[in-house]
């Protein structure tokens, strides 16, 4: 039961060539109410089943220092109970009605996805609607789900190694920007939030007017939006959050840092600091991620883990975010491998990229990887809800889930090679090495 | 809900008189259409042109882990990752390369009871797709560069697990409660066995257990079934079985423990203790299924269940704490897990037995078992909504000879499963006594709270194998 995962990579599944004739842009049905929400209406009677998404805009982009993780602990207190209903009756209620949900929280949005038959359509928006101004904090209820979520945290980051040397390779490629922490926050802010700061951020951030709501499956549009319009018109919207204008400096010059840790095996990370989505560099660098390191055929795998044999795995790429934060190079040694040696081999990989550029063979494949990536994504209600409402939160537009396959399909081979002579330079580059020591070999 | 459980009912009643197993029109799957193929291989196919997609699955019975001999463990999934690896036509890199061009994606794998070929792909590239993966199934080469790559590897793998607890704790899991029994086999092998096998181990075990007369298939998407005919026959219509018999496809009974087997594995390094507990379960396809479910998913299967109330909700010990049953055709397993604090793992496993006496004796509420039921019925569609899962089901269930029909009466079994039958379920299916538990943590925090619940065999997480 992997329930209220933090995200720490975002992945949006990208985009398309051309889109899937069943779903276009006609289909989504929009309506915005009068306090600022915005609704999206997919009718798509394929299976007996409804997708109510609910995305926030707030993540750890929105954090300070004494904060980090709040985001995150916040999505959990979403199912602790509201002045209407107690700790744990939002489960109980859903899945009495044969609903089951889950939530997700990333660098810069919140989602709240459940997912339940047609017929309990109603109850669903009317607890979503509590939810979203109505939560208790209970203060008892409050301090055993901190517990939850230090477990959490030692699960995803503390016992895995790879965890441990990512969180301290972004923290050290980052400086000043909010990104520089994890989704999951430091421990020792996790064990010393205190309810008024939690409540204060809560009320700041959970607001119609930050929110989109997406319901896509067996649902009628038309009645639909009027049970919403009963349960979320009477929400007052707050005052816009304020913007997040820390910007992250350029960087001056390699970084580095070595994680020592008892380990049968050790990890290594690198990574370059990278435009945000909307970032005319943005695509380029996502199709050259592809020949570059997905998948077997690729020019970073066939070296690594098949030539050299260095490597177990090797895997990274883009992130889509709001402000601009990594392209990431994430390999798996082998143990005993030389860590110098797995650098060496990407950076000749990368030096012949900024030299000619990738292939149109390999060009041609990355889009197709693209193509089949997006039907994929949208083979389920469930992956329909959730692209219209993360292309809300992070282009601002759900739209343009329907146009940016053009964009794709307009970029010129050439603009491979440019953005790699662009991002991957030495000073722009952070490397992090993960070396086992003590315990066993 | 009561109105989609009377509809399935009488579905299931009109299937029962009127139809052949096989092709029962499905509520919740529709029939596929049965293609045989000259060399024998059934394959079913459903049309579903909504995207341009198409899902490739197909099982071949009698070739995976539990049918290895004892001396090659991991050798039935490291057979299907070679196959995939070079064939008489084509090298590593030309099949990884042939697939990445066109976005495509097959693999091969082996689980207990089968290996599996799952390939999908977009309409356009589907017989290149089916191309390849008839090229893997025909002429493998098993070349000793390939075998030797892949065997380094997989013995690194098996330390690198080690330093997840939450990965190692499942694999010490499958060894204690399976001791000698081929379910026990690792998919992954061990370091001991993988440093024993050849390239002749490979080649062996694929010759003899690869036979299309073990196989069954099934197509999924937007294809024509004429076109789709022709193109299945000219690919993996070209397998053909091997001249020797075919080798023996039974697993014998499961284990049964007796007492409280207990395993602490010590992990210097780790901040949380990790545990697993089985114990029996019930076979693939037994009747008492879906009284089992529902006793389940209120013990330990859903997140209100009784266990992560307790666990998580109340108490706020851990992130995540679950039960599941895992069947087999011979039979299956009861299993539940989570992970705490090292300080609190002795209070964790106080209430997980708690929760099994508990549910043992008392039972559930009605409306509790309504809830259940509401549960397993509405989370159901979702499950079977995409070609993938659908050809995927179409082969789970002629694999089992469940019939296509079996989910609409599983459906229609779940809606009608009382409080009673529930008690009566964890009566004889939850563990008190006998049991098998491991706990994987730091031994000098964790040794002290582990003593009452009896006398624990020790393992150092460095020593060699599981």
């Amino acid at each position: 039961m992997r329930k209220r995962a933090v995200f720490l990579v975002l992945a949006l599944a990208a985009l398309s060539l051309s889109l899937p004739a069943a779903f276009t842009k006609g289909d989504v049905k929009v309506h915005s109410l009068a306090n600022g929400l915005k609704v999206l209406l997919v009718e798509d009677h394929n299976v007996p089943s409804v997708s109510l998404y609910t995305f926030f805009r707030v993540g750890s982009r929105n954090e300070h220092t004494g904060l980090t993780g709040v985001s995150h602990f916040i999505e959990h207190m979403m199912f602790n109970g509201t002045a209407k209903a107690g700790p744990g009756e939002f489960d109980r209620r859903m899945e009495f009605r044969g609903g089951s949900n889950n939530a997700y929280t990333g660098d810069d949005f919140t989602a709240y996805t459940d997912w339940f038959p047609p017929a309990a359509l109603e109850a669903m928006i009317e607890m979503e609607a509590d939810r979203m101004q109505g939560l208790a904090f209970v203060p008892e209820v409050l301090e055993s789900e901190r517990g939850v979520v230090a477990s959490e945290r030692r699960m995803s980051v503390d016992n895995d190694n790879d965890s441990i040397l990512n969180e301290n390779v972004r923290a050290t490629a980052i400086m000043a920007h909010p990104y520089h922490w994890d989704v999951i926050g430091w421990m020792s802010d996790i064990l010393n939030w205190r309810r008024d700061e939690i409540m204060a951020y809560y009320r700041t951030y959970y607001a119609p007017n930050n929110a989109v709501l997406v319901v896509a499956g067996d649902i009628d549009p038309v009645k639909t939006l009027d049970l919403i319009k009963k349960y979320y018109e009477s929400i007052k919207a707050s005052p816009p959050p304020l913007p997040v204008t820390t910007a992250e400096p350029p960087q001056l010059g390699p970084k580095s840092v070595l994680v020592r840790k008892e380990a049968q095996a050790p990890s290594f990370q690198v990574v370059w600091h990278a435009p945000n989505a909307k970032d005319a560099d943005f695509l380029p660098l996502d199709i050259l991620a592809r020949p570059l390191l997905n998948g077997e055929s690729s020019r970073l795998y066939r070296r690594l883990v098949r030539e050299e044999q260095l490597a177990l795995q090797v895997g990274g790429g883009t992130q889509e975010t709001v402000d601009p934060l990594l392209f990431t190079i994430e390999v798996k040694p082998r143990p005993g491998a030389d860590l110098e040696k797995i650098d060496r081999v990407i950076e000749e990989e990368l030096a012949k990229i900024k030299g000619q550029g990738i292939t149109p063979q390999e060009f041609e494949k990355a889009l197709n990887g693209v193509r089949n990536d997006f039907y994929r994504g949208l083979q389920t209600v469930a992956g329909k809800a959730n692209q219209l409402g993360s292309y809300e939160m992070i282009y601002g537009d759900y739209a343009k889930l329907f146009t940016v396959m053009e964009d794709y399909g307009a970029v010129k081979i050439d603009r491979i090679r440019e953005v790699a002579v662009k991002y991957f330079t030495e000073n722009n580059k952070t490397i992090g090495k993960l070396i086992p020591e003590g315990g066993a070999k | 809900m009561k109105k989609l459980v009377l509809t399935s009912l009488a579905c299931v009643l009109a299937a029962a008189v009127l139809c052949p197993p096989l092709t029962a029109a499905g509520r919740t799957l529709p029939a596929p259409e049965k293609i045989t193929l000259g060399n024998g291989l059934t394959v079913y196919v459903l049309k579903n042109a909504e995207l341009p997609l198409v899902s490739f699955r197909m099982f071949v019975r009698g070739a995976g882990s539990a049918f290895e001999p004892a001396e090659a463990e991991g050798v039935a999934n490291l057979v299907t990752t070679l196959m995939a690896k070079g064939t008489a036509k084509m090298d590593a890199e030309a099949i990884a390369e042939a697939l990445d061009f066109v976005g495509a994606s097959l693999s091969f794998s082996a689980t207990e009871e089968y290996a599996q070929a799952s390939g999908d792909s977009l309409a356009e590239h589907f017989p290149k797709l089916m191309e390849i993966a008839a090229d893997c199934l025909t002429g493998p080469a098993f070349k000793e560069d390939e075998f030797a790559k892949e065997r380094a590897r997989r013995i690194d793998a098996l330390k690198a697990a080690k330093d997840n607890p939450g990965t190692a704790v499942r694999y010490y899991f499958q060894k204690a409660y399976f001791d000698g029994h081929p379910l026990g086999h690792l998919a992954s092998g061990t370091e001991v066995s993988l440093g024993k096998m050849t390239a002749q181990t490979v080649r062996d075990f694929f010759a003899r257990h690869f036979r299309p007369d073990r196989a069954i298939a099934a197509v999924a998407g937007d294809v024509d079934s004429a076109a789709l005919k022709a193109l299945l026959e000219k690919t993996v219509g070209r397998w053909r079985n091997p001249a020797g018999p075919a080798p023996a496809d039974v697993i014998p009974a499961l284990p049964k423990p007796k007492g409280a087997e207990l395993l602490l594995v010590d992990k210097p390094d780790a901040t949380q203790a990790y545990f697993v507990l089985g114990a029996p379960g019930y076979p693939m396809g037994d009747r008492t299924t879906p009284q089992a479910t529902i006793m389940n998913t209120l013990w330990g299967g859903r997140f209100t269940s009784w266990l992560n109330t307790e666990l998580r909700i109340k108490r706020g010990l851990t992130y995540g704490a679950s039960s599941a049953f895992r069947a087999w055709v011979p039979g299956g397993i009861f299993q539940a897990s989570s992970y705490t604090k090292n300080d609190r793992i002795g209070e964790m496993l106080d209430i997980t037995l708690g929760l099994l006496t508990k549910a043992v004796k008392e039972g559930f509420s009605a409306e509790e078992v309504e809830s259940a039921r509401n549960y397993v019925q509405g989370q159901f569609p979702p499950t079977l909504e995409t070609n993938a899962a659908k050809a995927s089901a179409y082969v789970r269930l002629a694999f089992y000879k469940l019939g296509f029909d079996y989910y609409d009466k599983y459906i229609a079994a779940i809606g009608g499963v009382t409080p009673a039958e529930a008690k009566a379920a964890a009566a004889a299916l939850l563990p008190r006594t006998d049991y098998v538990l491991v706990v994987v943590g730091k031994a000098a925090e964790i040794k002290p709270l582990l003593a009452k619940f009896g006398t624990w065999r020790e393992k150092k997480i460095s020593d060699p194998g599981f």
